[in-house]
């Protein structure tokens, strides 16, 4: 009787965390198809906020960024963070942990602290050398920094779950340096690399206050454009934005997901 | 399903001549001679402390010893994987000393097999040849070969993961037979397996390696194994060798207490007195023939005969049986003389089998009696 209690009481807290966590995603979902500029009463069916969203050239802009940033970003972090990846895998019988921890400080370190300095530190720059003025280029330095722990720690660990022996097997049956990257390790670790891509991509759509505080004023984001856009009040067509975000992280994060537990069978 | 189908098929060696007469027997065979390898890990850890060895060419042999002893090391340095601190390797007639791992004729069947689990049975066998350049159709036809000569059969087209432990370590086999190496080199290759798919497994090695007549150089640390499968065995310990030869040499006249303790021999006696060749041990007063001059004298188990009773003669003991373990097939005793014990192994013929505590008489054959040094 009493266990039973208890675990209905445990399955209670399990539905309430949902309910918590997707009521605000389906109201912003439902009333992004309101035909009424309300985000209380529910009309009738509509694409019209749709509509005006592909209609507004600011809003096409800021998409346009969100993407350029997102895709570029990654890759440099897939390459960069690969590298840094099989480097911790190489070295991790020696006494470098303390480098580990190094790579790790953007995951734990709050946004903001982060997004302000990166922000200091770029004006800095940008006085001495006229260089790195704030806009796409900063905003894309300073994603793949956060960016690249966590493409080096899914790479990391890809390597640790493989048999050491097969990097000896492939240089046994005649694969020279070059040809054991492309034909054993890039291949092996592949479904991570995905992985890392997609993880790497949401976490630059999503990212608000590093972009905000690295952009220029040609390039807002997604995220910078409702910030600025929400002061005025949400409108329905913001939470059209919303619910493309969503639809495309989402999307994302699936794909991360399918491949990592491809990888890993 | 399908090992106990090559099981089958493995009886009759010629039953498939196609694939014994296709281009094999033409395989030339490298000899292999290694001169004052070293080798040593960090500061203290000595791996190789000086290591001379020839192998012949088409010779399966065996590199035996405990864990530790530098057998796998040494094995890591004919396949290139570890490089020696001094010495030299040469291999049908080049030095190969520093050419790397992808430059050497030297293939490996690792312990774990080391298959690539991002690809097919069949791109995990062409992948050596890929590597060296051979165009997909020549590689596609190798890779039919070698499946019909281990006896692949549908394994072919399965994928890595759906294979059970003697499965993957066949695929290795023949993913290293098919780049046809000079010397082919095995790392514990059977030590996963359970006893029964071993010992059907080492005959099916052993019959490969005698068909391509190629050099194969076998680790493993099992002393039973080392002689089912060898033509010459080294046995080593701390980094040196301590005997090479053929399986009889090594076990019926080891040449030190290492050597006989490793091969499974318990009756080692300190001899403290000879008259020529009368040898006085615990055991008592023993004539040997032909024993050598070591200060030890070893007695095989196997060779020795009980009689019931006391019975007075030249080189009989008397003995009190203390332990008695019947095998089936054979029995083992533990028997108690003066101070000392002995072991005996009798064969059963349905003779009278003596009790624990009852009195036999232990006979010895000079001939088969060896002395060994410490």
């Amino acid at each position: 009787m009493r266990k039973r209690t208890l675990a209905r009481g445990l399955a209670g807290i399990w539905w309430v965390t949902l309910f918590f966590l997707y009521a605000p995603l389906f109201v912003i979902v439902l009333f992004s198809f309101n035909s009424a500029n309300s985000t209380a009463i529910f009309e009738n069916f509509s694409l019209a906020w749709y509509r005006r969203l592909f209609g507004n050239e600011q809003i096409i802009n800021a998409f346009g960024n969100s993407l350029v940033l997102a895709v570029s970003s990654s890759i440099i972090a897939l390459v960069i963070g690969c590298l840094i990846g099989y480097g911790m895998y190489r070295h991790r019988h020696r006494k470098l942990g303390w480098l580990i921890v190094l790579i790790y400080l953007p995951i734990v370190l709050p946004d903001i602290v982060f997004g302000i300095s990166e922000m200091a530190f770029f004006v800095q720059i940008h006085e001495w050398t006229g260089l790195l003025q704030p806009g796409l280029g900063t905003m894309i330095i300073a994603h793949v920094t956060f960016q690249i722990p966590f493409v080096a720690l899914i790479v990391y660990s890809r390597f640790v779950g493989l048999d050491p022996t097969l990097f000896e097997a492939a240089k046994d049956l005649y694969a020279s340096p070059i040809k054991r990257v492309v034909h054993f390790m890039v291949p092996t670790i592949k479904p991570a690399l995905i992985s890392a891509f997609f993880l790497s991509f949401t976490l630059s759509i999503d990212d608000f206050v590093i972009s905000f505080f690295t952009a220029g004023p040609e390039s807002a984001t997604l995220p910078i454009y409702i910030w600025s856009a929400i002061k005025k009040g949400v409108t329905p067509e913001i939470n059209a934005i919303a619910t493309l975000m969503i639809g495309a992280v989402a999307m994302a994060a699936i794909f991360s997901m399918l491949f990592n537990r491809r990888g890993r069978r | 399903m399908s090992e106990t189908m090559t099981a089958e098929t493995a009886d009759h060696p010629g039953a498939r001549p196609a694939a014994n007469a296709r281009g094999r027997a033409n395989h030339k065979a490298s000899s292999i001679e290694m001169q004052g390898l070293h080798k040593r890990f960090g500061r203290d850890t000595v791996a190789l402390d000086g290591v001379d060895l020839n192998i012949r060419a088409g010779e399966f042999f065996t590199l035996l010893g405990p864990s530790g002893c530098g057998k796998t090391t040494l094995l890591r340095i004919l396949a290139g994987l570890e490089e020696p601190d001094a010495g030299s390797l040469v291999v049908g007639g080049k030095d190969i000393t520093e050419t790397p791992p992808h430059q050497r004729s030297v293939n490996t069947v690792f312990q774990s097999y080391a298959l690539f689990p991002h690809l097919s049975v069949r791109e995990n066998l062409a992948f050596g040849l890929k590597m060296r350049g051979m165009p997909a159709a020549e590689r596609h036809s190798k890779v039919d070969e070698i499946a019909d000569f281990i006896k692949l059969g549908d394994l072919i087209d399965r994928h890595v993961d759906q294979l059970s432990g003697g499965q993957r370590q066949r695929i290795a086999l023949a993913r290293a037979l098919i780049c046809e190496p000079d010397v082919l080199l095995l790392d514990e290759p059977l030590s996963a397996l359970d006893a029964g798919l071993r010992s059907q497994l080492q005959v099916e090695l052993l019959r490969v390696q005698k068909r391509l007549g190629m050099t194969f150089v076998f680790v493993t640390h099992d002393q039973q194994e080392a002689m089912v499968m060898s033509d010459r065995i080294a046995v080593l310990n701390g980094g040196t060798i301590q005997q090479v030869g053929a399986p009889r040499d090594v076990y019926e006249r080891p040449v030190n207490a290492f050597v006989a303790h490793f091969m499974g021999h318990d009756n080692l006696y300190p001899i403290s007195a000879r008259k020529s060749d009368r040898l006085i041990t615990a055991l008592g007063e023993l004539t040997a023939e032909e024993a050598g001059d070591g200060e030890l004298l070893l007695i095989r188990p196997e060779t020795l005969d009980l009689l019931p009773g006391a019975v007075e003669g030249p080189n009989h003991l008397t003995a009190t049986v203390a332990e008695r373990l019947y095998r089936g097939s054979h029995a083992e005793f533990r028997l108690a003389i003066a101070d000392t014990t002995l072991q005996a192994t009798v064969n059963n013929r349905g003779r009278h089998l003596p009790e624990v505590g009852e009195t036999v008489t232990v006979v010895v054959a000079p001939e088969d009696l060896v002395t060994l040094s410490e």
